[in-house]
């Protein structure tokens, strides 16, 4: 099998796990989150395949162009969801989270994503490419799924689902901060000083993940000591993480800069 | 003074500037940094002069964010300090005496009693609790005994190192900025060049450009040596993500180029009536070859450009360095007589025939050319750097220690009551508190059973 193959047969799985997912929430069988649950599962094992499949006939890391890399950060928010989706028993975050990886997946198969793979400019030949990049994307997978829960948790409507939105939240920035702040921004500017000779050049992608940044540290301090929780953190959350996409994504499309790979 | 304190010891003054700063920070990615005047004034026309009056087209070097970033430092330390010294007490010097009905009113607590003389009700405890790794301080409490266990006491101090980190590195972000010296360095093979602000020189032994089999540029090689005093101390190849560090200097492959002013080109020139007539001619720019032919005496080569291109005002200019279009200016002689000049083309070599001062029956083809390749190195000197490295590891571990390294307390009253011992218990976590909870359970499940 090739690595379309896996990837096609990803993308059909988790498809079917956001039906499975869905349907368990509007019919209310909890039990039937457990299916959606392995075909999530069942989908990251082929998802999995069709990244080792592409590291092996391109000879370099599966994240160098936006197909490569919508791919992965698609795989890393499967991870999150396994990793958070049990333990944290909100039944309605594996159907929304998948909602996003869905979305992702199919925009990474759009045409409008090159899929073939190029050999990598001298820039780039870097082990810091696995570093930097896999850290990062797997940072902003956590931060989505704090965005998803700030969002049921806006929606929520008993105090006891809100506790447990807001504390999955918190959880899920835990996580995601510390690989944000290691993977974008500290394996980055070890990367540039030695692409480039300069660890900070106030490149647009630059500004905008140090602007991720300042945005969850005023989740965390509004928080921790001024005892800000619900929906303010909500809403700054939903903030963050709409940060971080667009120094994924709308830097390359909208903004120039040094980061000009993708 | 004392206000100024409490002013920068205040997390809202740190919630004003992380705010503020994301704001300048967003503004500077909407305005293009550090272009030309031409170019803000073709782009905002009015307005261009009040950008650049309020630094806005350099705002991350401008006093104002350089204030605001000064006052995010002096924020951050003060606001640690003053937090530092009641944390420091509590984790070092800790009040010891607890009463049972603080420790009933925790989250995580537990009462019983054990059939146990107090002595060894104490040691089976802290057996217990040692062998999940806490450490124990105690003292006598009337007719009983207090207990002080904990763990991961460090796990308290995480914000503090991520905080100390980020000082370091804004500490060296200004040292990079006042201190670190860059330059370019261009080299052609064989080379050798002084290195601005340095004791020493760089020799350029080879350049080599390596390309993919599918086309494509897969690397830049720079063999390079660096010399004290004449003497070569020490030979590298330096690569893109591949610099070489020698006393402070780093150097980068930045760039590279052809120095086509210098190339040797070699010109055919055939006749239209002859075909069996073909001449070749090898010269520079500027230099004339001699031809044996009753049509002239001599050819110069007037320009060369390696990317041909009609320019503003009709003039030709080359549109990259890349030779995507070579083209020679040339011109042939005949004692004093100019009898042909024209371009011509190496990719086009029927194109431009003609285009002579005068029509002859003599055709010129750009045979080809041979430039000496030269490699573009940045000089690098950065006082900075380690300091920026410093403040990551200290992020990095204050990160660890603030989320994964909870700080665990427990504290524990032992009386004895009616010839058995109670045992009166209440724990806190900074966090996870789920699975301290668990460890909680586990102990004293363990102590109220029967030895």
């Amino acid at each position: 099998m090739t690595e379309s193959t896996f990837f096609t047969t990803a993308f059909a799985l988790y498809a079917a796990a956001l039906i499975v997912y869905f349907a368990s929430l509007f019919a209310r069988r909890e039990k039937w989150a457990l299916l959606g649950i392995a075909l999530a599962a069942g989908g990251l094992v082929s998802h999995t395949a069709a990244l080792i499949l592409r590291t092996v006939a391109s000879g370099h890391a599966p994240f160098t162009n936006m197909y490569e890399s919508l791919s992965f950060l698609s795989w890393a928010i499967v991870v999150a969801l396994i990793v958070f989706g049990r333990k944290s028993r909100v039944p309605r975050l594996g159907p929304y989270l998948m909602l996003i990886v869905v979305g992702l997946v199919a925009l990474a198969s759009s045409p409008l994503m090159p899929k073939g793979a190029t050999p990598l400019v001298p820039a780039l030949q870097s082990y810091w490419l696995w570093l930097h990049v896999s850290v990062t994307l797997l940072g902003e997978a956590f931060f989505a799924v704090a965005f998803v829960s700030s969002l049921l948790y806006l929606a929520a409507d008993t105090e006891e689902k809100k506790d447990k939105l807001d504390a999955l939240s918190y959880r899920a920035v835990a996580v995601g901060f510390p690989l944000f702040t290691l993977g974008g921004l500290i394996f980055g500017m070890v990367w540039a000083y030695r692409a480039w000779g300069r660890y900070w050049a106030w490149d647009p992608k630059e500004v905008w993940s140090l602007i991720t940044w300042f945005v969850f540290a005023l989740y965390l301090h509004t928080r921790i000591v001024m005892g800000w929780k619900g929906k303010r953190s909500a809403w700054i959350a939903i903030a963050g993480f709409l940060a971080a996409l667009f120094t994924y994504f709308g830097v390359n499309y909208l903004l120039t800069g040094l980061h000009s790979y993708a | 003074m004392k206000s100024a304190w409490k002013f920068f010891a205040s997390v809202k003054l740190a919630i004003v500037l992380f705010i503020l700063l994301t704001l300048a920070s967003i503004l500077g990615t909407l305005i293009p940094q550090g272009r030309s005047a031409a170019e803000y004034a073709a782009r905002y026309g009015n307005l261009a002069g009040l950008l650049t009056s309020l630094q806005l087209t350099r705002l991350y070097q401008s006093g104002w964010y350089m204030i605001l970033l000064f006052l995010f430092a002096l924020n951050t330390a003060v606001c640690t300090v003053s937090r530092l010294g009641p944390k420091w007490r509590r984790a070092f010097r800790p009040v010891l005496d607890s009463n049972p009905q603080t420790l009933m009113a925790m989250k995580v607590k537990a009462k019983f009693r054990v059939p146990l003389a107090l002595a060894p009700a104490r040691d089976r405890i802290a057996g217990l609790l040692r062998s999940r790794h806490y450490r124990l301080d105690d003292s006598v409490r009337g007719n009983g005994i207090v207990l002080l266990a904990r763990k991961r006491r460090l796990g308290g101090f995480g914000s503090d190192f991520v905080h100390l980190g980020l000082l370091v590195i804004l500490a060296g972000g200004f040292m990079s900025g006042l201190g670190g010296r860059r330059a370019d360095v261009a080299l052609l093979e064989g080379q050798t060049a002084d290195v601005p602000n340095a004791a020493f020189r760089v020799r350029l032994d080879k350049f080599e450009t390596e390309y993919y089999p599918q086309g494509g540029v897969k690397d830049w090689k720079s063999t390079v040596t660096v010399l004290e005093n004449g003497a070569p101390v020490l030979t590298r190849v330096v690569e893109v993500n591949h610099p070489l560090t020698y006393r402070g200097f780093s150097f980068y492959q930045t760039s590279y180029g052809w120095d086509w002013e210098n190339s040797r080109l070699e010109l055919l020139i055939r006749k239209r009536d002859d075909p069996a007539f073909s001449k070749g001619v090898s010269l520079k720019v500027g230099e004339r070859a001699a031809v044996d032919s009753p049509e002239m005496t001599h050819v110069i080569v007037r320009r060369f450009v390696p990317d041909f291109v009609i320019g503003e005002g009709n003039q030709v200019q080359s549109r990259s360095q890349e030779p995507a279009n070579p083209a020679a200016m040339v011109e042939a002689w005949k004692g004093e007589e100019r009898v042909f000049s024209g371009w011509i083309f190496a990719k086009y070599p029927d194109f431009g025939q003609g285009h002579g001062a005068n029509n002859t029956a003599l055709d010129f083809v750009l045979k080809g050319f041979s430039p000496a390749p030269f490699s573009v190195l940045e000089a690098a000197k950065d006082p900075g750097v380690k300091f920026i490295w410093l403040g990551c590891l200290l992020v990095t571990a204050g990160f660890f220690l603030a989320f994964y390294w909870p700080s665990r307390e427990i504290r524990i009253v032992l009386e004895e009551v009616q010839g058995k011992v109670e045992v009166t218990a209440g724990g806190h976590a900074a966090k996870s508190r789920e699975t301290f909870q668990s460890e909680f359970d586990k102990i004293f499940e363990s102590a109220r059973r029967p030895a």
